[in-house]
């Protein structure tokens, strides 16, 4: 897996609709609007991407369109905003890897078929779990057949390059429950595959239930032992784990998501969509009538901003690129810093490397096993004041 | 003010029987605070107090009153009801010669009631029953009278009042002027104030709280602390009305108090006499009998750079609060910090919240423990305030724990529960008596270490409520007492070091290991816990080593607010102290406090 070059770089574009709001969902995301809503969202987004004045010189090398649920936006919408893209960039997105996420239940074949026409060549699908009594408990728009009739549609609808979600550490949920979510994805036979353990997030209905009592999350390790035995999995069908939560099959990892973990510009399109450039952070208004009136009122849609001091942005490289399964390039860093990272952080990465936790191998430095268990652990040394 | 128009008293009661509601009462009465100023609880200043609804601070306020052609000057002093402050109701009655003492109509005579009522006739005060809220549906006021005749008191000449209401509230005032004797100082003799009380003020200095007994003291006054021989200008002298108001003088039998720039506060002793730096009185009054404190914990900042502002701190809180005794400590576990010493444990308590409000300090405070009288083998004998301290059981003869005098006025139908509870509590039965045909005063003698804790949460839940208890001081007594210590990953850490009685130790450690398994985050390595006596292991735990720790997604959306999440995680173990390599959050320095012996 070869790192992108230091000026490569992407563009995300959210899309904040869905059918329905899941228990533990805390994204930027509404529900309750309708055709005439989504046109006057996307006629929005497309002012922010006109009045965007500066472009990184790179290459861009990758379009990711999450959300929400993009999928709802009708194809002519995505087909609005892609075609807006290249002209403004003057390039062909050929070459580009462009990833739409999608939620069962919301796509058939002909819809897949004209989103792949428009561009859009990757696709990410939220399974989530293999048994309808969570998917109903987590309130998923979906059920499980309509899952595996989405993978098999997205096939037929010419998509090669298909990633599913999975969540461990429901409530109530089993270990031969998460064997069976694995089993049933791994039938689906898709190119990634996402792994995420519950994020009980503050505020959410699933919070709620969890502080009442109306629901309890598996007891002890058994989120861990869900965690390992889904990485042993997933490996003995031949995916290759690349990130924390991420596996591949061989060169199937998504370029995007990878922008973010070697600290690539990325710009942000849509309410609530996070860009990233030249060591500054911004925002864009999360609340999308208000993220509407601002760019109607001939704003240009950004709501903060953080500029990260060389320091932090060389502590954020390391923490950022440890998250991946190789860890981060020595020559990379010093590329991009003109320093060793053993001269920054030398004390720090004695200390982890003396209790285990991380390891050299040839250029890279990355995590050992014990260390990805406890990467938090390793991440909080690059974080805060010492 | 002429002696004879100035009448300085006090209101006592039980806890809730409403001497602050009085007190208000009074404040309105005689317009010292119009309507508009009034709010509940006026002087219960201290944003702990309005918050706790109890009085913590006793509290002195000038009154202008009234009677019959002529004008009176009365100093009032509201003081707290709890044990705990006994020593500041001993203080406040110092300074006065009169007292009411407010019982509540409904629930009559409590334990409380009878240790200040004999606390005020020690000081030889003057007492003027007050039998308040008989505006209650269940007011006895008749009942109550009984109980007072039964307890000595004239119970037909108690006044009947409604706080609430303002009922009775001109005939309590006269009452005052009639009963109350006048101050009888030595106008024409030197002065000599007391020195009931201070307070730290950043702009003036230390503010010290007299009453003139002797003389007169007047601003630009050059004054000596009899006991400290510091001298000092007296720049300002001011009355409680209850706001701090100035004068220009004090005259004998007066209460007020003067700030001079006193910046040290060792130089004020609450006890001590003033006089007059030119002219010196002979013989100071006398002061009060220091109190003891009985029980200690180990006060830690959680950064240890704040040593120093913690003892600047407890410096400024001891000037208001003379009961409190420190000295510095050292903790292999915790580092540097002070043994504090308090009358009880709502003592500590306040002491606690009013450093970490008024002094924004963060502390880890170690459980509480009482003091101990040791005897040695080589016929030495020690006082052991911290259980680290405890010398190996080879080396001890004896020890001695305090023993309390404990009162319980409850019902009759729950005398079988008081009993049953002092037993467990290793009480020793002394006698029982009526107040009255429904209720029994029961006496034990007590450890002192064994209320400590939840004994009059015990009490409160086996009698619904109804029981109520006082206790004083009585003696050290021998006691088969271990020393029991907590060992974290092999090492024996000091704060958490206990003394038990012989026969709960075994039941103490399991229950603190037990404890601190659930309150010890999982480390990077298995951390055994360990409870031992005298050396031997009794009890053991393991905190197993941390499976995963580990943020399933970064994506770019995410990065700051997952960093911020990194942060305050960090932030939370940099408040853990580390003890070897092992980190230990705050809550479980006080695990012991939740420990039951069942
Ligand atoms: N009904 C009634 N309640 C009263 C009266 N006096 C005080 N209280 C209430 O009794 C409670 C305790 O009063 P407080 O003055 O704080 O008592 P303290 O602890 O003795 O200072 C408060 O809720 C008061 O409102 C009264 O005359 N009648
Ligand atoms: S589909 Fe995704 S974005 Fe929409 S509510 Fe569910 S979890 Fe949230
Ligand atoms: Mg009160």
């Amino acid at each position: 897996m070869t790192n992108p070059s230091l000026s490569d770089w992407g563009l995300y574009i959210h899309i904040p609709f869905c059918r329905s709001r899941c228990t533990y969902c805390d994204f930027n995301t509404v529900i309750g609007m309708g055709e005439e809503d989504h046109r006057r969202y996307v006629d929005a987004l497309l002012l922010q991407w006109q009045r965007i004045s500066a472009i990184p010189r790179g290459n861009l090398v990758s379009i990711f369109i999450g959300g929400g649920t993009p999928s709802l936006l009708a194809p002519d919408h995505i087909d609005r905003i892609l075609e807006a893209v290249r002209r403004k960039l003057g390039i062909s997105l050929e070459g580009v890897e462009i990833t739409m996420e999608a939620n069962p239940g919301t796509v058939n074949e002909s819809r897949l078929h004209k989103y792949r026409l428009s561009g859009v060549n990757r696709l990410s699908l939220g399974v989530q779990a293999w048994q309808n009594h969570h998917l109903q408990r987590l309130k998923r728009a979906h059920s499980v057949l309509e899952a595996a009739q989405g993978v098999e549609a997205a096939r037929l609808a010419g998509f090669d390059n298909i990633n599913l979600d999975l969540i461990y550490g429901l409530p109530q949920q089993t270990l031969a429950e998460w064997e069976d979510s694995l089993t049933g994805v791994l039938g689906l036979n898709p190119d990634h595959l996402s792994l995420y353990q519950l994020q009980v997030e503050e505020g959410t209905p699933l919070a709620v239930q969890l502080q009442r009592g109306r629901a309890s999350l598996p007891a002890g390790d058994m989120s861990a032992d869900m965690a390992d035995r889904g990485r042993e999995r997933l490996i003995e069908a031949g995916f290759v784990p690349y990130e924390i939560s991420n596996y591949c099959r061989p060169n199937k990892h998504s370029r995007h998501n990878r922008l973010y973990w070697t600290m690539n510009p990325y710009l942000a399109l849509g309410a609530g969509a996070h860009g990233y450039w030249n060591a500054r952070r911004w925002w864009i208004i999360r609340g999308v009538r208000r993220y509407i009136e601002d760019l109607q009122a001939g704003g240009n849609g950004i709501a903060g901003e953080e500029r990260l001091e060389r320091l932090e942005e060389m502590r954020e490289y390391i923490w950022l690129g440890l998250r991946e399964e190789g860890g981060f390039s020595r020559n990379r860093f010093r590329d991009k810093f003109s320093i060793n990272p053993e001269s920054a952080f030398g004390a720090v990465l004695g200390g982890l490397h003396r209790r285990g936790l991380v390891e050299r191998q040839s250029e890279y430095i990355r995590l050992t096993g014990r260390g990805r268990d406890l990467a938090n652990y390793v991440f909080r040394e690059f974080v805060g004041s010492s | 003010m002429k002696q004879s128009e100035i009448r300085n008293f006090s209101i006592i009661a039980h806890i809730d029987h409403g001497k602050s509601t009085l007190a208000d009462r009074l404040i309105e009465y005689t317009g010292t605070l119009s309507a508009r100023e009034m709010a509940p609880q006026v002087l219960d200043s201290m944003e702990l107090e309005r918050e706790r609804g109890i009085t913590i601070k006793a509290q002195a306020v000038r009154l202008d009153y009234e009677h019959e052609g002529r004008h009176y000057e009365l100093n009032l002093i509201d003081t707290p009801g709890h044990v705990d402050f006994t020593y500041e109701v001993s203080r406040a009655l110092q300074a006065c010669e009169g007292a009411l003492l407010v019982i509540d109509a409904a629930q009559g005579v409590e334990a409380q009631t009878l240790a200040n009522l004999y606390l005020a006739l020690e000081h030889d005060l003057t007492v003027i029953p007050v039998i308040n809220k008989i505006d209650l549906p269940n007011a006895n006021p008749e009942k109550v009278q009984e109980e007072l005749i039964e307890i000595g008191l004239d119970g037909t000449e108690a006044i009947m009042v409604s706080a609430k209401l303002g009922i009775g509230i001109d005939e309590t005032l006269a009452l005052v002027v009639s009963r109350v004797p006048p101050p009888h100082g030595d106008e024409n003799a030197v002065l000599r104030a007391l020195i009931f009380d201070s307070r730290f003020d950043s702009y003036k200095g230390v503010l010290v709280y007299i009453r003139v007994v002797d003389g007169s003291l007047r601003v630009g006054d050059q004054i000596r602390f009899m006991a400290t021989g510091a001298s000092f200008e007296v720049a300002e002298i001011g009355v409680f009305r209850p706001h701090p108001t100035t004068v220009s003088s004090l005259t004998t039998g007066e209460v007020g108090y003067f700030a001079a720039s006193i910046k040290t506060v060792q130089d004020t002793h609450v006890g001590d006499t003033v006089t007059l730096a030119a002219n010196p009185a002979e013989e100071p009054l006398p002061g009060y009998r220091p109190a003891q404190p009985m029980v200690f914990s180990g006060l830690y900042p959680v950064e240890s750079s704040d040593y120093g502002r913690l003892r600047e701190a407890l410096e400024k809180l001891q000037l208001n609060d003379a009961s409190l005794t420190f000295e510095p400590e050292t903790s292999a576990a915790l580092g540097f910090g002070f043994r504090a010493g308090f009358l009880g444990l709502l003592h500590l308590d306040v002491v606690q919240e009013r450093l970490e409000r008024e002094y924004n300090l963060s502390l880890i405070t170690t459980a509480p423990n009482v003091v101990y009288q040791v005897h040695l083998t080589n016929g030495e004998e020690i006082r052991v305030d911290n259980p680290a301290l405890m010398p190996p059981s080879g080396e001890i003869q004896e020890i001695r724990e305090p023993m309390v005098n404990a009162s319980i006025i409850t019902p009759s139908e729950y005398i079988g529960a008081v009993m049953e509870l002092a037993q467990e509590r290793r009480g020793i039965y002394k006698d029982l008596s009526y107040i009255d045909k429904q209720r029994a005063m029961l006496n034990y003698l007590l450890p002192l270490g064994e209320i400590m804790f939840d004994f009059f949460d015990q009490l409160k839940s086996r009698t619904r409520g109804y029981a109520s208890f006082d206790y004083q001081w009585s003696d050290f007594v021998p006691a088969d007492l271990v020393r029991l210590d907590i060992l974290i990953n092999g090492e024996v850490v000091d704060a958490f070091s206990m003394i038990a009685h012989r026969d709960k130790a075994y039941q103490r450690g399991r229950s603190l290991v037990e404890k601190l398994r659930d309150l010890i985050p999982r480390q990077l390595f298995d951390v055994p816990l360990q409870a031992a006596i005298g050396g031997r292991v009794i009890a053991r735990e393991t905190v197993k080593a941390m499976r995963k720790d580990v943020l399933a997604k970064c994506y770019g959306g995410d990065i700051t607010r997952k960093r911020k999440l990194l942060e305050k995680q960090k932030e939370g173990k940099k408040r853990m102290k580390s003890v070897g390599s092992v980190e230990i959050p705050q809550e479980a320095f006080m695990a012991i406090l939740r420990v039951d012996d069942k």
